[in-house]
């Protein structure tokens, strides 16, 4: 990864080369400057900047109707956004809490599914028996480098109440769900089809208990059917992206281990577990690492697909950002949650990192 | 990585390079409005921007035709641009400084912008105020200051479908005048791939089976919340009660996007909507015979919602003296009836109302008046609880009355004493 | 296992290490591949097929893959052919999208490619500073920056202009960091020898450097010109105007937004498969890069 590692090292040491480093950074050091300089400047102004400002206006009240920057009517309130958002009772953190719980949710069940997803449809492409590989991996491939907002929009017409995924259903005897108007978690459907649970009128001790605004019956009630055909289309669209990642890995496999595990005579199942997973491992990290911070990140589907509704159980952080900034004109809380976002993005990396590194450490080093 | 040594002085030299940049920012924040208002050109043609939110190809075409017109007459150039989403996008010039000259403002949202200072004033300006509906400019005052004058108005009214009516076996003598007989003949109606009675699960519509209940989200002059009242459970058990039985249904449920789709497509044989049904229906379902009823009686009698829009002039606008004649020029008497017969927007002067009225005794349904037609809420701070409202109405079919009124007495108070 | 399949694994190195399954296994084998395939599929072709709908074949038969009355009416109104009132302004949201998504792609190949250079090969004082700064920036996840975005572009007064659409995206770090691993992997002598030759730093890079980095610069045009051809957020922070509407901002509202607009299935779908077009073509002919794009993208973790 450091840069030096690459370059041929200067054959004495630093101390000796610096006279000649020093010209060297004279001449090219204008240059080099030069070179980066719309970079710098850019990445400045529209990455590092926004970040300054939007940290300033989270500790205002503003109403988007003046200058934050002069004083204006913007009143400075201290931590009084974050407060609203993670400790003091109220519609604010009732919001929060629950786009935190379908995102939860969201991580729970996409991390997983596109992982599994994706890897299995690499070792099959990556077969060498079958026929039309690079055909069948176009096909994986393809709804990957689509944008979102086209294929939300076939999908909400896929799943509308009565349309194609509820008419195919309805060939095998099922009455599909109005997907992207059924607001009641996946979990308590299928404990009420068991018939353990009533998930239409809640009751007992779940419903009457609760924890930062949401009762336990509402924390526990898994994602909703709406949440869940989004997470299906993540996984559509996401799982290409991955398989071409993990086909990448699989091809640098040397190809001598494998046969030398074929001699001894290992049957397919040995090899994947004890040959091609361990060979994938770090791949496998880096493909949970971004599953996870992508799904902290879900915004235009949740723009398209019902901004919040049915029943704000498709409320995201991200998309309760945009909302609380520019529909409720309180860009304050806006940024506030940004942050909160950011924070929970940078968690997240960190404790995969640190799991990454234990892991890799020790083989490597 | 392996920068440890030079960590430190890079996490220095990142708070330098953050500190000038956020100097540098403050330094040149010119794109912001800092109250002050901005030089007005006041001689020669100007050119106008005008953003809408239209119900539909009716209302667009008619306003386009008005703004040319004016174009014609004033030799102003008029910009029309058609917001989807009309809050967020106006909010968003708002707060970018630089807000179309006339809007459309949704009397909910009124309240936010007048007291955010972004718009103009403009009411003193008017010569002929009191051929406007008292009732409606009060809706557009605020602190004794009128703002902005009303576009148009409509209350909400019983579409039938004359058709599915019929084939039902029912009359003119049918048409429900009570709650009792409306349930009953959705029952009727109900049946075959079609649905009794459909609306959307707002407040905005439902909300009217709450003041003919007799209550309502809050007190006349909006200064107690009177959500939880026994009136509004009423109300709201009536609908459940309907929805339960399957002879109402909400629009998500047959996939349509509003009450008058799913009404114009046939899967409702009845919706609760206001004049802007008239002009989609011209437009999309032009077949479709139907009649538009008074909602029916209550508990406590007649009761409905009417809604208003204004024509908003924004404050930072540069030509706010073009922008006031040009809205004189799209209330005037005759301007409003031709809305009307475009879109079925009933006029907001009492005697182009009358006179459209005389001439559309079928809509009368949608020009009531009298104290038992209820305004929507204009407090300050209302959107997001009513936004929170309205999202606890969708699943009204199976969820308990009191637990969603109550969740609406306790945010919306919290809102009042913030604004307050 | 038979000697006969090890000779051969050896022979040809795309023969399979292990033997090949038996007959029925490979029949389910290829009816499950085959029937995944078409749940990848199906979509893409519905979607073509009820843009050639009318709005209520489109409802009454969703799963048709021939429209019963077929049409163009969709087409037709996205392209303003037809006398609706309030045609959808499809032909203006292509253009923006055109101009904004051209510009940011030539833009993001000269100057990533000239700071990856400078990164890879310059020397010269706060490189390493920089190149911190630019993992850094790299870890800030696109969604944080909404609010952020739209304030700093305010400050500028570049709110709800071409300019607030384009500029911040003209350099994006991802290329620049891909194009610095490919520079520090070209040797270092092609270079040397020009120097000797007196070549100026700007010749070397323009014409010795950039020419051998072909490949790098395509998979910087492609998943250029892809992600601002599909970016969203950015337009919807950085405009406010329907004049500014790009395929990806104008699509959203027309789908989520509008009491008026019903559910014009056909409409939206015919919209959304032309939008889906460009990155198409571009995809099945340089899909190669896209691979490369999407793992060098990894390789930064």
């Amino acid at each position: 990864m450091s840069q030096t590692v690459s370059r041929p090292a200067p054959p004495t040491g630093r101390a000796a080369s610096r006279p000649g480093r020093r010209r060297r950074v004279g001449r090219q050091g204008l240059v080099g400057w030069l070179f980066v300089s719309p970079a710098v400047v850019l990445l400045g102004l529209f990455m590092l900047l926004p970040v300054l400002m939007a940290a300033w206006v989270s500790l205002l009240d503003w109403n988007g109707q003046s200058n934050p920057f002069t004083g204006g009517k913007a009143e400075f309130i201290g931590l009084e956004n974050y407060r609203d958002l993670l400790v003091d009772d109220g519609l604010d953190r009732t919001l929060f809490t629950t786009s935190l719980r379908n995102n939860a949710y969201y991580v729970l069940l996409f991390v997983p599914l596109v992982t599994i997803l994706s890897l299995s449809l690499a070792l099959i492409v990556n077969q060498r028996l079958i026929k039309a590989r690079s055909l069948f991996r176009t096909v994986f491939y393809f709804p990957s480098v689509t944008s979102t907002i086209a294929v939300s929009t076939v999908f909400l017409f896929l799943f509308q109440g009565s349309g194609t995924v509820n008419r195919l259903l309805s060939w095998i005897g099922i009455t599909g769900p109005n997907w992207f108007a059924d607001s009641r978690g996946v979990l308590w459907v299928l404990l009420g089809a068991l018939g353990i649970v009533d998930p239409d009128h809640p009751s007992g001790l779940l419903a009457d208990h609760g924890f930062l605004g949401l009762s336990w019956f509402e924390w526990l009630s898994g994602p909703s059917v709406a949440m869940c055909t989004m997470i299906l289309l993540a996984t559509w669209t996401t799982s290409g992206q991955f398989m071409v990642i993990f086909l990448a890995a699989l091809q640098d496999i040397p190809r001598e281990l494998e046969e030398a595990a074929a001699l001894d005579g290992v049957n397919r199942r040995q090899l994947l577990r004890h040959v091609i997973l361990p060979a994938l491992r770090p791949v496998l990290f880096l493909v949970l690492t971004l599953a996870l911070i992508g799904s902290w990140q879900v915004f235009d589907m949740v723009y398209v697909m019902g901004q919040g509704a049915p029943g704000n159980t498709t409320l995201t952080p991200a998309f309760l950002s945009y909302q609380s900034g520019f529909k409720d004109a309180d860009f304050g809380q806006g940024a506030a949650i940004a942050f909160i976002l950011f924070a929970i993005i940078l968690i997240c990396t960190g404790v995969q990192r640190w799991l990454l590194r234990e892991r890799s450490g020790r083989s490597a080093r | 990585m392996k920068h440890y040594s030079t960590t430190r002085r890079t996490t220095r030299q990142i708070a330098l390079v953050g500190a000038a940049t956020l100097l540098a920012a403050a330094a040149c924040s010119s794109g912001f409005d800092d109250g002050e208002t901005e030089q007005e050109e006041s001689s020669g043609p100007q050119e106008l921007n005008v953003l809408i939110a239209s119900s539909g190809d009716a209302e667009t075409a008619a306003v386009r035709a008005a703004v040319e017109a004016y174009q014609e007459e004033s030799g102003n150039t008029v910009n029309l641009d058609v917001a989807q989403d009309m809050n967020q996008q106006l909010s968003q010039s708002f707060a970018g400084g630089n807000p179309p000259d006339v809007f459309y403002v949704d009397s909910s949202q009124f309240a936010n912008y007048a007291q955010g200072g972004s718009l103009y004033p403009y009411g003193a300006e008017i010569e002929d105020i009191d051929d406007f509906s008292p009732a409606l400019l009060q809706s557009f005052t605020t602190e004794g200051e009128l703002y902005c004058l009303p576009k148009d108005t409509s209350a909400l009214g019983l579409a039938v479908n004359d058709t599915l009516w019929e084939q039902a076996g029912l009359t003119e003598d049918d048409y429900p005048g009570t709650w009792e007989e409306l349930a009953d003949v959705a029952g009727q109606l109900t049946g075959d791939g079609v649905t009794g009675l459909v609306t959307s699960s707002e407040y905005q519509r439902i909300g009217a089976f709450m003041t003919e209940a007799g209550g309502w989200i809050t007190n006349a002059d909006q200064t107690e919340v009177t959500a939880d009242s026994p009136e509004n459970v009423e109300g709201l058990q009536f609908v459940q009660g309907m929805l339960d039985d399957g002879v109402m249904a909400f629009t998500t449920d047959v996939d349509a996007g509003w009450g008058g789709e799913a009404f114009g497509k046939g899967d409702a044989a009845m919706t609760v909507e206001g004049g802007w049904l008239a002009g989609a229906m011209a437009a999309d379902y032009p077949d479709v015979e139907y009649t538009v009823l008074p909602m029916p009686e209550g508990p406590a009698g007649p009761g409905t919602l009417a809604y208003t829009n204004c024509w908003g002039v924004a404050q930072d606008s540069a030509h706010r003296a073009a922008a006031v004649d040009l809205v004189r020029f799209l209330t005037q008497g005759d301007q409003q009836i031709a809305m009307g017969e475009a879109f079925g927007a009933i006029p907001s002067r009492l005697s182009a109302a009358e006179e459209y009225l005389a001439a559309h005794p079928e809509e009368a349904a949608w020009g009531v008046t009298g104290d038992w037609v209820q305004g929507p809420v204009t407090a300050a701070g209302f959107d997001r609880v009513l936004g929170q409202f309205n999202t606890d109405l969708e699943s009204l079919r199976t969820a308990d009355v009191s637990e969603i009124l109550a969740d609406l007495q306790t945010n919306a108070e919290a809102a009042l004493e913030e604004n307050q | 296992m038979s000697s006969a399949t090890k000779k051969r694994a050896r022979t040809t190195p795309e023969a399979p290490v292990l033997p090949r399954f038996g007959v029925p296994w490979r029949v389910i084998g290829y009816v499950v591949v085959i029937g995944m395939a078409m749940l990848y599929l199906l979509p893409f072709a519905i979607q073509l097929a009820t843009s050639f709908k009318t709005g209520p074949d489109a409802a009454a038969n969703p799963l048709t893959l021939w429209p019963t009355t077929p049409t163009t009416a969709a087409y037709e109104r996205l392209f303003g052919l037809s006398d609706s009132a309030s045609s959808v302004p499809f032909l203006r949201w292509l253009g923006n999208s055109t101009v904004v998504t051209v510009v940011v792609t030539c833009s993001r190949v000269l100057f990533d490619s000239m700071a990856g250079y400078a990164l890879a090969r310059l020397d010269f004082v706060g490189r390493r500073l920089l190149f911190v700064l630019l993992l850094s920036i790299m870890a800030v996840p696109g969604v944080v920056l909404l609010i952020p975005k739209f304030l700093v572009l305010n400050t500028f007064g570049m709110f709800d202009t071409y300019a607030g659409m384009i500029v911040p995206l003209l350099v994006d770090a991802a290329g620049i960091f891909i194009m610095k691993q490919f520079f520090e992997s070209v040797p270092r002598e092609v270079e040397e020898a020009a120097r000797i030759d007196g070549a100026g730093t700007f010749r070397i890079f323009w014409s010795i450097v950039l020419p051998m980095a072909r490949p790098a610069l395509i998979t910087l045009t492609v998943l250029s010109f892809q992600g601002s051809w599909n970016e969203f957020t950015h337009y919807l922070v950085s405009t406010q105007s329907s004049e500014y509407e790009t395929l990806t901002t104008g699509l959203a509202r027309l789908v989520s937004g509008g009491l008026g607009s019903g559910t014009l299935y056909p409409l939206k779908l015919a919209a959304a498969a032309l939008s889906t077009i460009p990155v198409a073509i571009l995809f099945f002919c340089f899909q190669r890069y896209f691979v490369r794009g999407t793992n060098s993208g990894s390789i930064k973790e």
